[in-house]
């Protein structure tokens, strides 16, 4: 796909003045209505009558949204939640953006292998994987045990029940949505431009970085935003490999909702994680400009 | 496309609602809801079955009982479940709030059950223990016998396992072991169980689930866990190095209830009846998992190599410590849940 | 040219011991499927097929397979229609509180599941949509369409609008422009959306496990339902099996490719 440097992402969606008519509503913005109208019925009306009980159970009032702040554990298990999320988006990009990176480079056979080994887990059933992490990275672990076997380690180390548990089990999980937008969005990425930047005298590195990185910022966002929203929900994954200083909400929710029964309490929580991750990615959104990519402002 | 689209719809629409249609027939049938997997299976087969081949009824099976799922039903008035097994302190909140429906003495005679496992709304379906769950590898000459000698981490070095949920006798064993007398636990001191708890909190790992409880033992991990005995059973079974130590166990109990506006209500009525007199169906439930059945007469119908690892049996039974009082978890469980979240994440 | 050496060997170093990493579960989960006890265990003690009888031998699983196959493919179609419809609005048109609607795209994803299940619960319980097949295409549609919603902007950001004007110029009208000239180019995009919606679906537990019954019940459901007290083996089995097929389809896609290239050899 021909596509000239000047028309990098940052410089927003390429557009086409032609088209620009100073209506609120053009044809092509008719094309959300179907969506809009789709999630408005199943996912916000039901939503709503559930959210309002935050405010009306067990008792009229804020008092679910008090107890929540009242109390240090909660406002944990929040910054664990936001904490968790990050570190697994950024593992996840930096693990995943050689991969797809490399994906581009390879033969055919080649690629199609690294394809295999991203659909992989797929079909594999979470509970399956996460506990296959359990029994791998546990004190007895074949993990622990080959670490010992070369004497990098001279006891076993503490690999789940802890931070480091719930990133490999869920990195492993976020790994294919990392990958495969930005293999995607690479692969459109006219490779010549590099060779340009090169045969003009840019060293390699620099022209990576400056002609060919800026590129791939469309699928590097929306790897992004698909793991980090993805992750902020993640329940059976921590709650396995992780230990209890890294309860996320989502175990919280679980817990209220399906032991205590604390239903109004659940909903307040639910509400607040969602006025904090729109606050969060408006916040980055000012910064990173995936505002522009996912059409917020123009 | 779109005409492709809304047409598609109209289609799995139509396949969609006419299987509904035809589910909710009231045909003569019971839908049972228990924990699911094998166990579900094993009971079934040996005491709902049979009654419903008896009685001329279907039987319908769902699982895992969920609480929200089961509140969400009644608040509804669709109620798709008519028996339901669920831990004693949820039955006691869920006839509390008029969740669940009386179980009709009339119909169903509760006298040879334990009457602390009965209530207005709510019959046993199984009885277990926590015990002291240990590997034998580890311990080989010398394992802990008491709650005391559990929390005592000198003399049995290594790690505790506990489930993470308040209910999981984690509160009683730290005050049994701290001191405090069987018959005295109720209502428990939960500030000095937090202490006691404190001595070990450096060796205590939490596990989920079942299988986590049973790898966590068998692997050597935490060579001791505050176990449910089946579990331990089982693996013992299939020849890992696990067994039950029976004294001070604390004996606990799944109950049943029946959802309020349930539509078969008067067939689950008539299968608690039936299950409660048929002490050779509980104890062909017993025979396959060694958890208890809910009467002394199924006793003489399970097999000894079973009898020996069930806590109603003759030799277990006086090493019992308490049975758990789930009317009072009931009142406090919020609370004390909070608070080991609490505590735990420190 | 040396430093560029040592930084594709470096690529290619990470990129195996990612690969390593994505499909390590699998060196457990097969030999798992194998073995002779109803305990996960590893390394497996003695070879049997038992998981693979105990699946073939219960319907409960056939059906929750075939329950799950069917929801998976029209989730598929529902959420790659209304998505990459969604995403061509969002990147190209105009319409009012586009902040909004991005929010509200996002927010399946975001929302614990567990919530969406109760409130979409009620609701169908009273439509009695709880047990069929439409409602739990519905609720997995909302799960899954943000996927194909954040793939196809990306991918539509990523576009050069100028081709479709070039083709435009040269007599193709609106429809064919699209499905000719744009449609190939994000094609790699929806496709990876459209395996997100299937994935999403056919792994989804949470939603499910409040939606199914013992009219209709799903393979994750299936999986599921036991895990409290111990985790059936079986579930190694279908998840092995799943593999094997999803390879074979992998391997007979590349068959065909490689003999079409050879047919096409042989005509030039």
């Amino acid at each position: 796909m021909p596509q000239e440097a000047g028309d990098a992402p940052g410089a927003g969606s390429s557009p086409a003045p032609a088209r620009r008519r100073p209506r609120i509503l053009d044809g092509w913005g008719l094309l959300v209505l179907p969506l809009v109208a789709f999630l408005l019925v199943v996912f916000v009306a039901p939503l709503v009558s559930i959210l309002a009980r935050s405010f009306t159970d067990p008792t009229t009032g804020l008092d679910n949204y008090r107890d929540f702040f009242g109390s240090p554990v909660y406002l944990d298990v929040l910054g664990n939640t936001f904490r968790i999320s990050g570190l697994v988006t950024l593992v996840t990009l930096l693990l995943g953006f050689p991969y797809a990176y490399l994906m581009t480079l390879a033969p055919p056979l080649w690629r199609n292998l690294m394809l295999v080994a991203v659909l992989i887990p797929f079909w594999t059933s979470l509970l399956v994987r996460t506990f296959a992490w359990v029994l791998m990275l546990g004190d007895t672990g074949v993990v622990n045990q080959f670490l010992m076997s070369i004497g990098l380690i001279d006891e076993p180390t503490q690999l789940i029940r802890n931070q480091t548990g719930v990133l490999v089990g869920m990195v492993q999980v976020m790994l294919p949505y990392a990958v495969l937008p930005m293999f995607a969005t690479m692969r459109q990425i006219d490779r010549r431009l590099v060779q340009a930047a090169e045969g003009l005298g840019a060293r390699p590195i620099s022209a990576f970085w400056r002609v060919y990185a800026p590129l791939t910022l469309p699928g590097v966002a929306a790897s992004c935003l698909l793991v980090f929203i993805s992750s902020i929900g993640f329940y059976v994954t921590p709650a396995l490999l992780g230990g209890p200083k890294d309860m996320m909400i989502g175990e919280l929710i679980v817990q209220q909702l399906s032991a205590v029964l604390r239903w109004g309490f659940a909903s307040a929580l639910a509400v607040v994680l969602l006025l904090v991750t729109a606050a969060l990615l408006l916040l980055v959104s000012r910064i990173v400009n995936i505002g522009k990519f996912m059409g917020g402002e123009r | 496309m779109k005409r492709v689209l809304t047409a598609g719809v109209a289609l799995s629409a139509v396949l969609g609602l006419a299987a509904c249609g035809a589910a909710g027939s009231g045909a003569d049938q019971l839908t049972v809801v228990m924990w699911g997997g094998q166990d579900q299976k094993t009971h079934v087969k040996e005491a709902i079955q049979p009654w419903g081949d008896e009685a001329g009824v279907t039987i319908k099976q769902d699982s895992p009982s969920d609480y929200a799922k089961f509140r969400a039903q009644v608040e509804s008035g669709k109620v798709s479940w008519d028996v339901v097994e669920v831990e004693p302190n949820f039955a006691h909140t869920a006839c509390d709030k008029g969740w669940a429906e009386k179980i009709d003495t009339s119909i169903v005679d509760t006298t040879d059950l334990n009457p602390e496992e009965v209530t207005d709304c709510a019959i046993p379906v199984l009885e277990y223990a926590f015990t002291i769950g240990y590997n034998t590898e580890t311990f080989k000459d010398a394992h802990p016998t008491s709650w005391a000698e559990f929390f005592d981490t000198e003399k049995f070095p290594g790690k505790r396992g506990f489930w993470k949920y308040a209910t999981g006798a984690i509160f009683e064993a730290a005050l049994l072991a701290d001191g405090v007398k069987a018959d005295e636990l109720y209502p428990l001191d939960i500030d000095r169980a937090f202490a006691k708890l404190d001595t070990i909190k450096d060796d205590i790992v939490f596990y989920e689930t079942g299988e986590q409880q049973q790898q966590l033992v068998a692997s050597g991990e935490a060579p001791l866990v505050q176990a449910w005995n089946g579990r331990i059973y089982s693996a013992a079974k299939e020849g890992q190095p696990v067994a039950n130590e029976w004294n001070e166990h604390l004996l606990s109990y799944d109950q049943l209830v029946i959802p309020k506006g349930a539509k078969n209500a008067d067939n689950a009525q008539k299968w608690m009846k039936w299950y409660v007199e048929h002490p050779e169906a509980q104890a062909g439930y017993s025979n396959a998992t060694a958890y208890g059945p809910i009467t002394e007469a199924a006793l003489e119908h399970v097999e000894p190599e079973v009898l020996a690892e069930l806590p109603t049996s003759p030799e277990n039974a006086p090493k019992r410590a308490a049975i758990i009082d789930y009317a009072w978890w009931a009142d406090n469980y919020d609370e004390v849940s909070e608070r080991l979240n609490e505590w735990a994440a420190q | 040219m040396n430093t560029k050496l040592l930084c594709r060997g470096a690529l290619v170093l990470l990129a195996v011991l990612t690969a390593l990493y994505l499909v390590a579960p699998v060196f457990f989960v097969i030999p798992t499927s194998f073995n002779d006890s109803s305990f996960l265990e590893f390394p497996p003690k003695a070879f049997s097929t038992r998981w693979y009888e105990a699946y073939f031998q219960d319907p409960a699983w056939i059906n929750a397979t075939l329950n799950s196959l069917q929801i998976g493919v029209w989730v598929t179609i529902l959420s790659v229609v209304l998505g990459t419809a969604a995403a061509l609005a969002m990147v190209r048109g105009r319409y009012p509180v586009k902040a909004l609607v991005s929010g509200l795209v996002l927010a399946p994803v975001l929302v614990p599941y567990v919530i969406i299940a109760l409130a979409v619960y009620a609701v169908f319980l009273e439509m009695g949509l709880t047990q069929s097949v439409l409602g739990f295409v519905l609720v997995h549609t909302a799960l899954a369409v943000p996927f194909v919603v954040i793939n196809v902007s990306a991918a539509l950001v990523s576009f050069d609008e100028r081709l479709e004007m070039a083709a435009m110029s040269l007599g193709a009208n609106r429809v064919t422009t699209f499905l000719k000239v744009t449609l190939p180019c994000i094609a790699p995009s929806v496709a990876a959306g459209a395996l997100f919606a299937f994935i999403t679906s056919f792994d989804e537990v949470v939603t499910s496990v409040f939606l199914a019954g013992p009219d209709l019940s799903t393979l994750p459901v299936q999986m599921w339902s036991g895990v409290r007290v111990q985790i059936d083996p079986t579930v190694a089995a279908v998840s092995t099996m799943l593999l094997l097929v999803t390879l074979a389809l992998f391997a007979s896609a590349g068959l065909v490719r490689l003999f079409r290239a050879r047919r096409l050899a042989e005509a030039a």
